[in-house]
Parts: structure tokens; sequence; C-alpha cells
């Protein structure tokens, strides 16, 4: 199940928005374990499942996934 | 027809979502202590051909023959409960109540324990052929011995895939709300 090197931001997405882990999966059509998997990186989603959680998080792919680490907020890096 | 059907479909995805005795399957380490109890009570049916096989016919092997397969009930059937749940259904339910990652992580679990299987079957093939040449052509199967043989086969076939996904299944992500 490695993601690898796949990094996303839905966590943060879920925090900003107040948007529980169950609530997410039921939106998505997935079990709420895939949720957590795909937050920990160990899951890599199909490209259809990331761009409906682009999709619903209502921000281009690109926010929400990246092939690279997301730089720490207030580390003043472009993200 | 339809409606229970679809009622009994309903019913088993719910079931397999609910967690029954959480902490006996909390952790890899216990989720692969329930695999090995699988894993042992199918060593059990094995046994049991083995048992009919040198035994039969005679009432201590009738004796032996229920006794090993009374131990493999009491074993196989909370162990295979438990790890259905544990895996939530992803060997049991079928494709379309799973999401892509149940698919790819069945997918996986089933290539695996196709494997597993074919090493099963060959090594059954090697037997029985090292069986005829040494017993010689005019040697036959006790009744008894290839009802257990068929037995333990179709079981292992049958239930390898969910050992496989217990055995390899991470800890799940921890409920945060």
């Amino acid at each position: 199940m490695s993601a690898e090197d796949v990094y996303n931001r839905i966590s943060v997405l879920r925090a900003e928005r107040g948007i529980s882990r169950k609530d997410l999966a039921t939106a998505l059509g997935v079990h709420y374990q895939t949720i957590g998997y795909l937050e920990r990186g160990e899951y890599s989603p199909s490209l259809f499942l990331a761009m409906r959680i682009a999709e619903y998080f209502e921000v281009p792919l690109e926010v929400v996934f990246s092939l690279k680490p997301f730089p720490r907020l207030g580390s003043g890096q472009a993200g | 027809m339809s409606t229970w059907k679809e009622s009994w479909r309903q019913t088993r995805v719910e079931v397999l979502q609910r967690d029954y005795l959480p902490g006996w399957y909390a952790t890899r380490g216990r989720r692969r202590l329930i695999a090995s109890a699988v894993v042992l009570s199918l060593a059990l049916l094995w046994a049991d051909v083995a048992v009919s096989w040198a035994g039969a016919p005679s009432d201590g092997a009738d004796l032996s023959d229920f006794a090993l397969l009374a131990l493999t009930l009491i074993i196989y059937l909370p162990a295979v409960s438990l790890l259905n749940i544990a895996t939530r259904g992803v060997v049991e339910l079928s494709e379309r109540d799973l999401d892509e990652r149940q698919v790819g992580e069945r997918l996986r679990t089933v290539a695996i324990a196709h494997r597993l299987t074919t090493g099963i079957l060959a090594a059954v093939f090697v037997m029985a052929l090292a069986l005829g040449v040494a017993l010689g052509r005019e040697y036959s199967i006790p009744g008894d011995a290839f009802f257990a043989l068929a037995l333990a086969l179709a079981l292992t076939h049958f239930v390898l895939p969910l050992v496989v996904s217990g055995w390899r299944l991470p800890d799940p992500p921890g409920d945060e709300d």
C-alpha cells in the first residue's frame, strides 16, 4: 500500500473546513479508513479519486497533492 | 427475490463494518496471531487427512477423525469471523461494496494466496506420485482419507486469501472523531 512519495494536505483541508474523515469518506463514497490511509501517505489515490477530492474541497489538484513535501505553514515558501 | 438479496448484501456490509471484540484484532501482532490460528486449524485438517489415511478403517481412526474435525471447527469459526471483521470484509464482500483501495488490496491478496495454493497443490501432486510409485498402481486411497483430503484442499483454497489479508493488514488509522 505504499504511496511512493505522493504528499497530500487532506488533513489540513479537513481541519480548515471542520470536516471529519467519515464525512469526507461518505461524500467521496469510500471507506473512512481509506481517508486515514491517504492522509498517512500509505495509499495513493487513483486520478479519479484525487480529482474528486480536489473537487470536494473546491481547490486545484496541486493544492491537495504533490510529488514534493509541502512546505510548513509560515515557512515563507510558496505552496 | 432481488429485494431479499439486496437486503442480505446490505446487512453483510453493515455487520462487517462494526467492531466486535476490537481489542482482539487492534494491532498487527494480534491480527497475525488470529491468522496463525486459522492456519493452525487448517494444519489440523491436513493432519486429519494423514490420520484418516493411515488409520482407516478403524474405530480409533474415526474417533481421531471426529476429534480433529471438532477441534478444527472450534478454532476456525471464531478466528475466521474475527479476521473478516478486522479486514472489513475485503475478501468476503463483493467488489461493488469495496472502494478502490480495498479492491486493490483484494487483488494483491488473492494473487499471493493463489501462489500459495499452487504450491500446496504441487506438494499434494508430488506426494500422490511418490505414493503411487512406492505402493504400486493397485493401491487405492481409503474413502475417508479422500473425503478429508477434498475438504482440506477446499477449505485451504477458500480461506487462504483471508489469512493473507489479515497477515498483511497494517494498523488502521485511529478514529479521530
